[in-house]
């Protein structure tokens, strides 16, 4: 897609200054690298990165109905949560395929705001108003409203606590993982959650696309004291597949179940009747015929998506997800295997016509010791 | 951009030397690849034709393959760069060669000058 088509994010400006090397991802102009992926992914890892992610989409669900509603559209279970919890999900289709995985975030008793794929946004949207019929709730996309910045790293909540309102610090100094609240940064309200995709202590800043730029100026201004660094598309990728975290289109699609996806702790079959249930619960009396495994490469070469992966000689599945990975030292990924692979085990992926050893890993490849 | 010009270009951005048929990869290609993480490269003994793959270089995100600018029989291969290909980025040509091929048919059609080459890149 040429640039003029792509949409562009607040911040397009910003990145063009930087020197950003941009790409189109998910029908928008965005930045894979700025100073290097490797030196971005260590910044992130060692101190703290700042990404634009204003391409992701968000959804707002509210009303009487908006809890049973959200029962019934998602896999896991929010009932369980409180006012300021979110907790990771999916929406399925009626086989118990991930249509998109997403965080869904209690913001009151009837009002639920959703955080979904920049290249699902009305795919989702379409699919979750469609079934809403018959609820007492409204579904709105409001992904044209916001801008999103994610902060990242150990240093992160210095950054953020450097530049939220005074009166808003202490509760955003002590919001919890995967939390979310209402928090003002130079006078405008936003919505700071305790979440990230890098593996690492870090926030995700929803606020208005017009407040963007000013927040990012003033996010990267604590450089000296935090070590922030803008962070592209390209060390995103390798953050998040250092801790596992699945990438839509990638990992699974329409077509996979989140118990093949190895999100099994996320579906709640225990809850009444949501879309999807009737399928995992077949597959799991089944048995699952296939599941993402992690892996590292011990001969040389990087694995890449789509490429054919091999356990005991034979055909075994691919590769969804391979890369160097800068943190943990060589090279590997997620494979989508036959669910008689085991862990410790040895598997062979083909490498452009040669095959390369490999070793079936626990998840995740990488571990922060405090997130 | 540097381009040497005691080296000649090809249009996939490979450069060979016209003084040891030395071959390696430009400082545009390295730039537009990114952080390099793997090459692979072939034995030596081995022969390609112009215009064949004879390996591939790998950034974070990409795999590209690598061009033989003339006909000829690879007589020596960079283990240097083999085993920390992040040193492209600093330098592209001088230790950053990555095959000599015997023949140095460097007056080969196709190729270019230093000159013609930034031009053909300001122009893609």
């Amino acid at each position: 897609m040429a640039e003029t088509e792509a949409r562009k994010t607040p911040l397009f400006d910003r990145h063009k200054a930087a020197g950003a090397k941009l790409i189109e991802f998910g029908g928008w102009m965005m930045p894979v690298s700025y100073a290097g992926v490797l030196a971005e992914h260590k910044a992130v890892r060692e101190k703290c990165g700042i990404f634009d992610v204003s391409h992701m989409g968000e959804i707002r669900v509210s009303g009487p109905a908006a809890e049973k509603f959200l029962q019934y559209v998602t896999m896991n279970d929010a009932a369980k949560l409180g006012p300021g919890q979110g907790q990771y999900s999916a929406i399925l289709n009626e086989k118990g395929g991930m249509i998109d995985d997403l965080i869904v975030y209690r913001l009151g008793a009837e009002e639920f705001f959703i955080c979904i794929n920049a290249a699902n946004r009305d795919k989702d949207f379409q699919w979750i108003k469609a079934r809403s019929d018959g609820f007492d709730a409204r579904v709105e996309n409001e992904s044209d409203l916001w801008a999103q910045l994610a902060v990242q790293g150990p240093t992160s909540k210095d950054a953020v606590l450097a530049v939220v309102d005074p009166g808003d610090r202490t509760k955003v100094e002590a919001l919890p993982y995967t939390n979310i609240t209402r928090a003002k940064f130079a006078g405008r309200e936003c919505l700071v959650a305790r979440t990230g995709y890098t593996g690492e202590h870090g926030y995700e800043i929803y606020l208005p696309a017009s407040h963007a730029v000013t927040l990012w100026d003033s996010l990267l201004a604590t450089a000296a004291t935090t070590g922030i660094v803008p962070v592209g598309l390209g060390a995103r990728d390798t953050l998040r597949l250092e801790a596992c975290y699945l990438l839509y289109g990638n990992d699974m699609n329409d077509d996979t179940t989140p118990l093949e996806a190895g999100v099994a702790w996320a579906v709640k079959l225990a809850k009444p009747e949501f879309i999807g249930k009737e399928a995992l619960v077949q597959q799991k009396s089944a048995g699952l015929k296939q599941k993402i495994v992690a892996f590292k490469m011990k001969e040389d070469g990087i694995p890449r998506h789509g490429m054919t992966v091999f356990w005991r000689g034979e055909p075994a599945g691919f590769v969804t997800s391979g890369s160097v990975l800068p943190t943990v030292g060589g090279a590997g990924g997620m494979a989508m295997v036959a669910s008689t692979v085991v862990e410790n085990e040895e598997l062979e992926v083909d490498i452009r016509g040669k095959r390369k050893l490999a070793t079936v890993v626990k998840r995740p490849l990488y571990s922060a010791k405090t997130k | 951009m540097n381009f040497p010009a005691e080296l000649k270009y090809t249009k996939d951005h490979e450069w060979i030397s016209l003084v040891d048929s030395k071959i390696g990869v430009t400082a545009y290609a390295i730039e537009q690849l990114g952080d390099i993480v793997h090459i692979e490269l072939p034995e030596v003994g081995k022969e390609f034709k112009q215009g064949a793959s004879f390996g591939t270089i790998e950034s974070t995100k990409t795999v590209s393959d690598l061009y033989m600018p003339v006909n000829g029989k690879i007589v020596a291969v960079n283990q240097a760069v083999l085993k920390s290909p992040e040193s492209l980025q600093a330098d592209p040509y001088k230790n950053g060669w990555l095959i000599q091929v015997a023949s140095s048919s460097a007056d080969t059609p196709g190729l270019m000058t230093g000159k013609d080459y930034a031009t053909f890149i300001a122009e893609h």
